[in-house]
């Protein structure tokens, strides 16, 4: 019976055609997700030697003064990308993922953007969390609408209740071949993007293989409850597709709508501009004025003594410094205002499977906004450590030469957030419980 | 003979019909709440954008003028922004804001990036889309359109009354028009009163005084989304009446809808990234800054390039060094490396506009054949959101910089002495009152002319699908069946 019911779904063109639309783009998927890996490697490697050259440049020119050629050298740090984002691209093309800075004032560097295309990021990429997300429902739509709707306009639902002693069984079984022919197609894709992506079989890719079928039941979950209304074909595509609209783009749009205008971030601005202020108008100030700021925040450099000289480097960094320390209330509101965004959306999420899968993948991906939030925050580390690595020889104008160059070497940010299998799966869960539980009880009541 | 008379009775009893479903109340009045939702929003979210940006472009302004007497080269440093500001189409056509940074920092040596950009700060929501007029009016209005006129004949046919219709002396000619016409009535219920909230709202925003450009995109945004609409009924209604059973109809008509709004566009888009591969910004920087020290390289006291300059210099002025040069040396020397970098720099940001045009170039073709990729590029393009009017800005603010540090250099080079003050001496300074010699940035929005030649194939393209409808539904008229 079941291998009737499965050469009967396979041999349909309609079938036949979805099918391989459905492989064909999530292979072009996996193809666009190897293109961004590559790039992303490229620029890392890039990176480490525009850092090597450009140091060894630098310090061949400013052999004397440590405090100048500090003013122009850059440090990059990297935001790792795991080869599983791929799959799931995220923000990960709106941000960049490496950050370059001089031990200058860090606020007005953090938050510099990559280049791109607008068009692009507009369109959207297609990653094979696309596919999942907007593809597979569709697919999963047309394969289930008409089940009953159409034997019954076509008169052969009789035929079929009065054959099988169990019809809901019967009902079950149409679901299952089709479950089993999309999850057999996700499964096989998912496959050749580990091998194609390299993408190591771990904890992380389970809990995204897991989010990814239970994603697909959550589909067929909602059109088991639509079947089991017993409507007409027509009325099932137009309900069904008014889901998928709503789950898909009004919901998740509205909400966006929602969380940024809720949470608006005007701090942006103010802080670029306080920033600004903050350093150049130390310029024209009292010196010892800015240096007493500057050793009450460092008080490990008090022992430097500000040189009897209209200008020296002690000086300069402690005007920099400036810029930093009197924009940090600025700088703190955006960083908890930028919170609150990711908590309100992560929130509601989770009563919006669509959006709900999405983040997770994200998160798993390491591409989502807390990642970009937590490498803000290393970035800020990263240039402090420098900062204080730096200040002492800059203050002592340390001979260049004497330093070794070589080992500042790109590093690296990696993203220890662990992974919940419970906050990943149980929304989910739940909606297909329910659905499935709504389903059932509206087909025993009818059959 | 009234003329037309047939065809508005046909609309007439279609719009009936319709009506007495009561889904479409439903749907009416939830499309109804959406659109004031959208346009509460994007009125919000115009009015905080705007006001912020004018806030802080005044602000450092303000800042910028306060500074007290100082090194124009220090000026050059401290700098200027560029703020984006929205036009007033942008309430209803949001189109590629959100990716656009809000705030460029224009200083001398120094090309920044535009930063802070709403996408930067968002989650992976923001992805999904947004809710925009503009959106309800391209994507949710089509699909309404054909929810309604998927059956317009195909439910005739299925119940015979087509084959009466037709034997009573009706045309075909005459049963699609009249069938159009009475889908579009009912989204004129919509789509009507939409545009005079809309217009109101537009005139509040600019407190009723409104120039004869904004007047024009005002009259195409509207007139072009009334023809697209018309498009898609026309669509719902061929369709229908070329398919056998309305479930066909609907099908298929779902299938267009999905491939015009969704699928196409964002293929057609990653085609074009996937061919022509953009360089990151850390490729981008690095090769300017090659290319830089092959022109020469100021810090470098054995540049061949700069010591030419110094060469010439001496023998022209007929000293021996540069320190007793009539001018500030070191003024001169900064003017001619701006002038070299940014002349490299505009040479690779030309070769990087040109990668992201041949990106966008398979878009702009299927517009052809996609009428919601030419109406979205027109409306983006009408409400100054558009691609072409972001590098606008960014052009605008490189201009700006360069003349804000040529400026500057040229003061110092003038009023600068060209003696270097020893290591205890006050630093050398101009007046305060040159700062406002340097005028304020202002951005200024591309025209109507501008927008109409880059969105020229739009125009085209939309038109082309009006003529190709007219043409269809006469051969469709004679060639469609009754059975």
């Amino acid at each position: 019976m079941l291998q009737l019911l499965f050469k009967n779904f396979l041999r349909s063109k309609g079938t036949k055609a979805g099918l391989l639309f459905l492989l064909i783009i999530s292979l072009i998927s996996l193809l666009i997700g190897r293109q961004f890996q590559q790039k992303q490697e490229n620029n890392i490697a890039e990176a480490a030697v525009y850092q090597k050259e450009h140091i060894a440049r630098n310090a061949a020119f400013h052999k004397d003064e440590i405090g100048l050629l500090l003013y122009y050298i850059k440090f990059s740090l990297v935001n790792k990308t795991l080869p599983i984002n791929s799959l799931a691209i995220g923000q990960r093309d709106v941000n960049p993922s490496i950050q370059s800075v001089t031990i200058r004032g860090l606020e007005g560097q953090k938050y510099d953007s990559e280049l791109n295309n607008p068009s692009n990021l507009l369109a959207g990429n297609i990653d094979f969390s696309f596919v999942l997300l907007y593809l597979f429902p569709l697919l999963i739509i047309a394969f289930s609408y008409n089940l009953i709707s159409e034997e019954k306009e076509s008169g052969t639902w009789k035929i079929v209740a009065v054959q099988s002693q169990n019809t809901f069984l019967y009902i079950l079984k149409l679901f299952y071949v089709r479950i089993l022919s999309l999850t057999a197609l996700m499964t096989l894709v998912l496959l050749a993007a580990v091998l194609v992506l390299q993408i190591p079989l771990d904890k992380s890719f389970a809990v995204f293989y897991g989010i990814t079928v239970l994603y697909i039941l959550f589909w067929f979950g909602v059109c088991f409850f639509i079947v089991s209304l017993q409507k007409n074909s027509n009325f099932n595509a137009v309900i069904l597709l008014t889901i998928w609209l709503f789950l898909i783009i009004i919901l998740p749009a509205g909400i966006n709508t929602y969380i940024i205008n809720k949470y608006k971030v005007p701090e942006a601005l103010e802080l670029t501009l306080t920033q600004r202020n903050a350093y150049h108008e130390k310029w024209d100030m009292d010196k010892t004025e800015t240096m007493e700021k500057f050793y009450k925040h460092y008080p490990q450099f008090k022992k430097y003594a500000l040189p009897e000289k209209e200008f020296s480097w002690l000086w300069y960094y402690a005007m920099q410094q400036m810029g930093d320390d009197e924009s940090s209330v600025q700088s703190k509101d955006l960083e908890s205002k930028l919170e609150q965004r990711n908590r309100a959306s992560e929130l509601i999420a989770q009563f919006i499977p669509t959006l709900h899968t999405q983040i997770q993948l994200n998160e798993i991906a390491k591409s989502d906004l807390r990642n970009q939030l937590l490498f803000l925050k290393e970035t800020t580390k990263f240039h402090e450590k420098l900062r204080l690595y730096f200040y002492p020889k800059i203050f002592d104008n340390a001979p260049v030469d004497k330093e070794n160059w070589e080992k500042f070497k790109v590093e690296t940010f990696t993203d220890a957030t662990e992974i919940s299998f419970l906050k990943a799966f149980l929304p989910l869960l739940l909606f297909n419980l329910l659905l499935i539980g709504f389903g059932w009880r509206n087909f025993m009541k009818t059959l | 003979m009234k003329l037309l008379q047939t065809e508005f009775l046909i609309a007439r009893h279609f719009r009936n019909s319709v009506f007495k479903n009561a889904a479409i109340y439903i749907i009416t009045i939830f499309i109804g709440l959406l659109l004031l939702y959208a346009a509460f929003s994007g009125w919000d979210n115009y009015r905080s954008q705007n006001e912020t940006s004018e806030k802080y472009q005044h602000e450092s302004r303000e800042d910028w003028l306060k500074n007290p007497d100082k090194n124009p080269h220090r000026m050059a440093h401290y700098g200027n922004f560029a703020f984006r500001k929205s036009s007033s189409l942008s309430v209803f056509e949001f189109g590629m804001e959100p990716f656009f940074g809000n705030a460029i920092f224009l200083e001398a040596h120094k090309q920044n990036t535009a930063n802070f950009s709403e996408a930067g700060f968002s989650n992976s929501m923001l992805r999904f889309g947004e809710i925009s007029i503009a959106m309800v009016l391209q994507i949710l209005l089509p699909l309404l359109i054909f929810f309604i006129g998927f059956n317009s004949v195909a439910y005739e046919r299925e119940n015979g009354t087509l084959k009466i219709f037709l034997s009573q002396g009706v045309s075909w000619k005459q049963l699609l028009t009249g069938k159009t016409l009475g889908i579009a009535s009912v989204v004129m219920i919509i789509f009507i009163p939409t545009i005079m909230v809309l217009v109101f709202i537009w005139l509040l925003l600019q407190n009723f005084s409104i120039s004869a450009d904004e007047v024009i995109k005002m009259i195409l945004f509207v007139f072009f989304h009334f023809v697209y609409l018309m498009f898609f009924c026309v669509t719902a209604v061929l369709v229908s009446a070329s398919s056998k059973t309305s479930k066909k109809a609907l099908v298929s008509l779902i299938g267009i809808w999905l491939i015009f709004t969704i699928i196409l566009p964002r293929t057609t888009q990653a085609i074009g990234a996937y061919l022509y591969e953009a360089p990151s910004k850390i490729k981008f920087g690095s090769d300017i800054e090659k290319d830089i020290l092959k022109q020469g390289d100021s810090h470098n006291p054995n540049d061949v390039h700069y010591k030419a300059i110094k060469d010439s210099l001496l023998r022209v002025y007929k000293v021996d060094s540069v320190q007793k040069l009539p001018f500030n040396y070191s003024g001169f020397i900064m003017t001619e490396g701006e002038r070299i970098s940014s002349n490299i720099y505009n040479q690779h940001l030309e070769e990087l506009l040109k990668i992201y045009a041949k990106q966008n170039s398979f878009s702009k073709a299927v517009s052809f054949l996609n009428p919601y990729i030419a109406m979205k590029n027109l409306s983006m393009g009408l409400s100054n959101t558009d691609y072409d009017s972001y590098i606008d800005f960014q052009k605008q603010a490189e201009v700006y910089r360069y003349n804000m540090a040529q400026k500057m250099n040229a003061l110092q080079v003038k009023y600068i002495s060209n003696k270097k003050p020893g290591p205890n001496d006050k630093p050398l300074t101009i007046g305060k009152e040159h700062w406002a010699d340097v005028e304020e940035f202002h951005y200024e929005p591309k025209g109507i002319a501008a927008i109409i030649k880059t969105e020229i194939l739009s125009i085209i393209s939309i038109t082309l699908w009006i003529i190709g409808f007219f043409v269809l539904v006469l051969f469709a008229s004679k060639k469609l069946k009754a059975v």
